[in-house]
């Protein structure tokens, strides 16, 4: 039973006509009717449908076939072509007022001030850059006391990374916008953001610093030490060094989350991207408008920091291969 | 960990100074010449944003003109609902216009000096519902409504108003298969999708459903139109007896004056506020 079937996949015309039956079958939840509302069928109703819905899958699997054989490269720009025509295809169905987008972009993208602040995507962009300042420096903090022979350093630290990774960040925010006040301290929405931002990540990536430092080989340490450097040294210009490639991947990664993670600073009411978009939707019930367009800014966003983390990895990993590693 | 300790030293002494004490915040109103209003901006036509991005709306205006009556600026902020109703609000903010009923349970954490209008709660089915004829009928259907609303306690059967004057209302929805949402909006939204597609009806204020069959909304209001009267409330944090006081005699002069109709009219239409 195996064999044949082996044998039978290993023709080509057998897995086409098995990805052709897949496309089609997924085609199936979509509902073509509409396309033909008010039309005549020569053929009649089911049949014009059927045949409209075999000849899309046709297409896929064609297209399919007709970009495997281009070279890697154009394969991989005509792929990104193709989804994001697809994807743009899929907002312009929702039939979205554009004027009204085009009105309130302005106000997302942060231009102009609120009560003497930034706002919009600025905002967000601005919390992020300084909780990502803040939490990187906490978790180098963190990962060292965790690795260190001090037992109270360890404990401050283990109990710091477990409560930040371990509750919910919305009650992060809110324990430290509404908790606070009990003791005394009154933050505003912007700065408590930034402390429960910096709180949270930093104790995620705590976990990353501390992964990265234990990768470098315990013999890497033992020789320096044997060439008479410092414990301080031999982090600083032996160990962090080697650590930090492996680190930035994991922690651009977090800085991403973080980029979005930032719209749970809605609930305080301070006028970040996501807010802004709330409120700029529910005004006059254009919440998919406002929706989408915050959507792709965040997107946006997040590519430029993908760009600078390719950036950072290359200036770190110079002389080590990276493509064959 | 030091780190942490020293932020929160620095932001207690940069914003510290504002510190609240019960008694004073009638003087720190006073002082500072500015009354500062939280309001939730998601809730046309009561308290939205416009094209020029500024709040406007019927408790927007209401909380500038008490501020004027009282002689002092207003300024908004715009906390979330959670934030606002779990009191404790340390004097970030002086008192809430956000189209609040007093509830018992709200009362525990809140002070209500003022109602300044009533609006009817009602039931609202997609245009194309046919099951749905009285409100009676939504016994045991799919009803969306906002979380930790009067709506879901009405739904609930455990609503309680804590105001003078409220007309009687019976419970006459049985056995709703209650759904909630982040807000009342986003059942509307729902509903939008069809009959039954999620939701077979929602439930909430009247000014809110006309707003959204103005915006294109394909619902339509299931009668008798007022489910309960919901008194709408000022809010204040707990124990400032002189700024309440202060609150119910700017609130009752703007209506003997006539400001609260004329923005009213303004805003709904019609006159919700005697």
């Amino acid at each position: 039973m195996n064999q044949m079937f082996m044998e039978i996949w290993e023709r080509p015309s057998a897995r086409r006509s098995l990805f052709f039956i897949l496309v089609y079958l997924s085609l199936l939840s979509i509902d073509f009717s509409s396309l033909y509302e008010g039309t005549n069928f020569a053929l009649g109703a089911t049949t014009q449908i059927e045949l409209t819905r075999g000849l899309m899958a046709a297409a896929i699997v064609f297209n399919f076939i007709l970009i495997t054989r281009l070279p890697k490269r154009i394969q991989l720009y005509v792929t990104w072509a193709e989804l994001l025509i697809l994807f743009l295809y899929f907002f312009y169905s929702f039939d979205l007022s554009y004027e009204y987008i085009w009105a309130r972009l302005p106000h997302l993208l942060g231009f102009g001030l609120k009560n003497g602040f930034l706002m919009g995507a600025a905002l967000t962009l601005f919390m992020c850059v300084v909780s990502i300042a803040a939490s990187t420096v906490l978790a180098l903090v963190a990962a060292l006391a965790r690795l260190s022979n001090n037992g109270i350093a360890l404990g401050i630290s283990t109990f710091y990374i477990s409560f930040f990774r371990g509750t919910p960040l919305i009650l992060q925010i809110l324990l430290i916008y509404i908790g606070l006040p009990q003791i005394g301290i009154i933050l505003n929405p912007i700065p408590a953001a930034i402390i429960a931002l910096s709180l949270c990540y930093g104790a995620y990536m705590a976990e990353i610093f501390r992964a990265g430092i234990q990768a470098i080989p315990a013999g890497q340490g033992e020789a320096a030490r044997a060439l008479g450097l410092k414990d301080v040294q031999i982090m600083r210009l032996v160990i962090l060094p080697q650590a930090i490639r492996l680190i930035i991947p994991p922690t651009g990664n977090q800085f991403i989350a973080m980029l979005k993670d930032s719209a749970l600073v809605a609930t305080l009411g301070a006028w970040e991207l996501m807010y802004m978009a709330r409120l700029h939707g529910r005004a006059e019930f254009k919440n998919m408008e406002m929706m989408i367009t915050a959507a792709l800014i965040y997107w946006m966003m997040s590519m430029s920091m993908e760009y600078f983390q390719a950036k950072v990895e290359r200036k770190f990993g110079k002389g080590i291969d990276v493509s064959s590693v | 960990m030091k780190l942490f300790k020293y932020t929160l030293l620095a932001g207690a002494m940069v914003i510290g100074a504002t510190s609240a004490f019960a008694g004073e915040a009638l003087d720190r109103v006073m002082s500072k010449g500015t009354l500062v209003i939280s309001t939730d901006a998601e809730y046309p036509p009561q308290s939205s944003i416009n094209a020029d991005n500024e709040l406007v709306g019927f408790d927007v205006d209401v909380g500038r003109a008490v501020a004027k009556q009282m002689g002092v600026e207003a300024e908004f902020v715009t906390p979330g609902w959670d934030v606002i109703t779990s009191g404790h609000w340390a004097g970030r903010w002086d008192m809430s216009v956000g189209s609040m009923t007093p509830t018992k349970a709200r009362a525990e954490v809140l002070d209500f000096p003022a109602v300044y209008y009533f609006t009817p709660a009602a039931l609202v089915v997609h245009e194309k519902n046919t099951s749905i004829h009285k409100t009676s009928d939504a016994s045991g259907k799919k009803v969306g409504v906002g979380v930790s609303t009067t709506y879901e306690s009405y739904l609930n059967k455990k609503l309680v108003i804590d105001a003078d004057n409220v007309p009687e209302f019976s419970f006459v929805v049985d056995d709703a298969d209650i759904r909630t949402y982040d807000s009342d909006v986003l059942a509307l939204d729902d509903l939008r999708l069809g009959d039954g597609v999620r939701l077979d009806a929602a439930f909430t204020a009247l000014p809110t459903i006309l707003e959204a069959q103005k915006n294109g909304y394909p619902i339509k209001v299931v009668g008798p139109e007022a489910l309960f009267m919901e008194p709408l409330a000022i809010a204040t944090a707990k124990g400032d007896a002189e700024l309440n006081a202060k609150i119910k005699d700017a609130v009752t002069a703007l209506r003997a004056d006539g400001t609260l109709s004329k923005i009213s009219e303004k805003w709904y239409g019609g006159d919700l506020t005697q």
